[in-house]
């Protein structure tokens, strides 16, 4: 079991730039203790225009001051959002691979569509094809690392041959990843040779179905590359705390305040409806025909990393069983833990929790397994 | 976290009455019904809805139309505005306003359901390549180019209406259930539109989104929750 972080700068109202300020330098103090602690991967978003969800519109850039104050841990681009309106694939190549150089080839790299319409309309992005333009970007980027000269006839971008430069450090190229929030893109990234990185919290039975099906699947890809990255992680909350109300308390203060400014986006299936967005994330509010109470807060979804050592060991011990290889954790949401509190959990975490699992396969994959 | 700002004492003055909350259920078989959203100026946001809802971001007002040829009041036809919301957590339309066509319409949509129905001129016309919508001055729309979807790619919005109830001024959830035949996305024009006529001088429909026609019929059950309008829905939700 390897454990990451994972920033979606989710920032409280009022909007200033202190505001964004405080999220962001508290973001890069807990990439630093992260690294100290020994957690794996320092994931980070890309989103534009969500109000207070998250204001993490230039990963690169972020990722950028990790890779630069940091030693070890491995920097995760999770993920660039594959459509061109918003990067274009040879732009995408060209900051990963500097990404790696700057890292020293510690980068992991996450690939996604966008889910809601406050993005792709911003865009003005037509919902209907950015499965498609995701699936080119995954094929292509690959030769773009790998090959010297690449060209390129494609559905929604195409180039004479060029050189795309400079190439990454690992070889043939970092680990691909795709972001994973509804029930079927597991399949998407298995029948490719992809990481599964879920990014929207899941029951164990949920988790433990796609986990299963995932495995088979992958066993039988066609993959995008010369490289399978067989792995999958789940999102997951973190507030650990030698007190069990303690804990409970900030803990279900954050989940609570993140589902409500998840719930609060503008889902491209609610505003324009598309074959191409059938179904939500397992956060997302539960489609304009849900008609139960509005009284009744969204129920916490089982197995959150909220809690004291002993929990947090039973519930991690339960993920593993299942099949998950690595858990992400959200530290916070809008500010509500103070950052002490955050640095005092993780570092608790990883004094109580971690040991447990180190054992079992915390070697890095580096560039993944040959195919 | 945003929510609505606007005066409440203002939304009531508009407000129908419903002498009862046992509305019972009905359906109304065979419905065109046209949904186009357009995207709202960001000013638009939250003085357009009461407190105790939550605007998207970014805002949106839909457009709704049913006509059919036959129901429990005749054939009518029905138009509404709706701004795109959350009632605590779920997604909902706030009704700003409504119009259709009969008398025995009106009534039986603003007493046994809450909407703030008044009577005009609604037209909903069907053409080989297009979709029109007219209601009286105040309202044009026409949905161009249709494109062939399945039944399922489209969701209608459970409804948020603000009435008198025999429990107070309250927001009234209305559920109807679409069970559609046929359903082709068409791009929306907004040809004209009176913000005043619709409950809302702060409605701004600005850049269009989409716009589905369908056919279907539309189960419209009895009310099962109410909530009230100034606070949270995690506090302020009743029972029927």
């Amino acid at each position: 079991m390897r454990f990451g972080i994972f920033f979606e700068m989710s920032t409280p109202r009022p909007f200033s730039s202190e505001t964004d300020h405080l999220v962001y330098h508290n973001s890069l103090e807990q990439a630093r203790l992260a690294d100290e602690l020994g957690f794996d991967w320092v994931w980070c978003v890309e989103h534009h225009f969500l109000e207070e969800y998250s204001h993490s519109s230039a990963p690169e850039v972020t990722l950028a001051a990790v890779a630069a104050q940091t030693e070890r841990i491995r920097v995760g681009h999770g993920a660039v959002v594959c459509v061109p309106e918003m990067n274009h694939p040879i732009r995408v190549a060209e900051r990963a691979a500097v990404l790696d150089i700057i890292s020293n080839g510690r980068l992991e790299f996450g690939t996604a569509r966008s889910s809601t319409w406050t993005e792709l309309g911003g865009f003005n992005v037509d919902p209907d094809d950015t499965k498609k333009t995701w699936d080119e970007f995954v094929r292509v980027l690959p030769r773009m690392w790998a090959d010297g000269p690449v060209a390129h006839d494609g559905r929604c971008f195409s180039m004479p041959e060029r050189n795309v430069l400079p190439k990454p450090i690992q070889k043939p190229h970092p680990p691909m990843w795709v972001t994973v929030t509804s029930p079927g893109t597991e399949l998407d990234a298995a029948d490719r040779g992809l990481g599964c990185l879920g990014v929207a919290s899941t029951t164990y039975q949920e988790q433990e179905r796609r986990t299963q099906e995932y495995h088979r699947r992958i066993r039988n890809c066609d993959p995008v590359s010369s490289v399978v990255n067989d792995q999958v992680t789940t999102l997951n909350f973190l507030y650990c705390h030698e007190d069990a109300d303690v804990a409970a308390a900030g803990g279900m203060r954050m989940v609570g305040l993140f589902g409500l400014n998840n719930a609060h986006l503008l889902w491209t299936r609610e505003a324009y409806p598309t074959r191409a967005y059938q179904s939500l994330g397992n956060l997302a509010p539960g489609g304009g025909a849900d008609r139960s109470s509005p009284g009744d807060p969204r129920g916490i979804p089982e197995g959150i990393g909220v809690g004291d050592p002993d929990r947090l060991i039973r519930v991690i011990q339960r993920w593993e069983d299942i099949g998950v290889t690595g858990i992400n954790f959200l530290l916070n949401a809008s500010e509500t833990i103070p950052q002490a509190d955050v640095l005092a959990s993780m570092r608790l975490f990883a004094s109580e929790v971690m040991p447990k699992f180190m054992d079992k396969g915390a070697a890095s994959t580096a560039a993944g397994a040959p195919c | 976290m945003l929510s609505g700002a606007a005066s409440l004492d203002e939304l009531a003055q508009a407000a129908p009455t419903m002498p009862s909350l046992d509305t019972g259920a009905v359906t109304l078989v065979q419905a065109e019904v046209l949904q186009a959203s357009f995207e709202m100026a960001y000013a638009s946001r939250e003085i357009t809805l009461p407190p105790g809802l939550h605007p998207t971001t970014p805002p949106l007002m839909v457009v709704l139309a049913w006509s059919m040829a036959d129901s429990p009041w005749g054939s009518f036809a029905m138009a509404q505005t709706r701004v795109s919301c959350r009632s605590g957590v779920r997604p909902r339309g706030f009704v700003t306003g409504c119009v259709t066509t009969t008398e025995a319409a009106a009534t039986a949509l603003s007493e046994r359901w809450g909407l703030p129905a008044r009577v005009g001129r609604v037209s909903l016309v069907r053409r080989f390549d297009a979709v029109e919508l007219s209601v009286g001055d105040s309202l044009a729309l026409t949905g161009l180019d249709p494109d062939p979807l399945g039944a399922g790619d489209v969701q209608y919005t459970v409804t948020a209406t603000l009435a008198h109830t025999p429990k107070g001024l309250r927001l009234v959830q209305v559920e109807p259930d679409y069970e559609l035949r046929r359903v082709e996305r068409v791009r929306p024009r907004l040809d004209r539109f009176d913000a005043g006529a619709w409950g809302s001088p702060d409605l701004t429909p600005r850049h269009p989104v989409t716009a589905t026609i369908a056919v279907g019929d539309i189960t419209v059950p009895a009310l099962r929750f109410l909530s009230r309008p100034d606070v949270m829905a995690f506090e302020g939700t009743e029972t029927v």
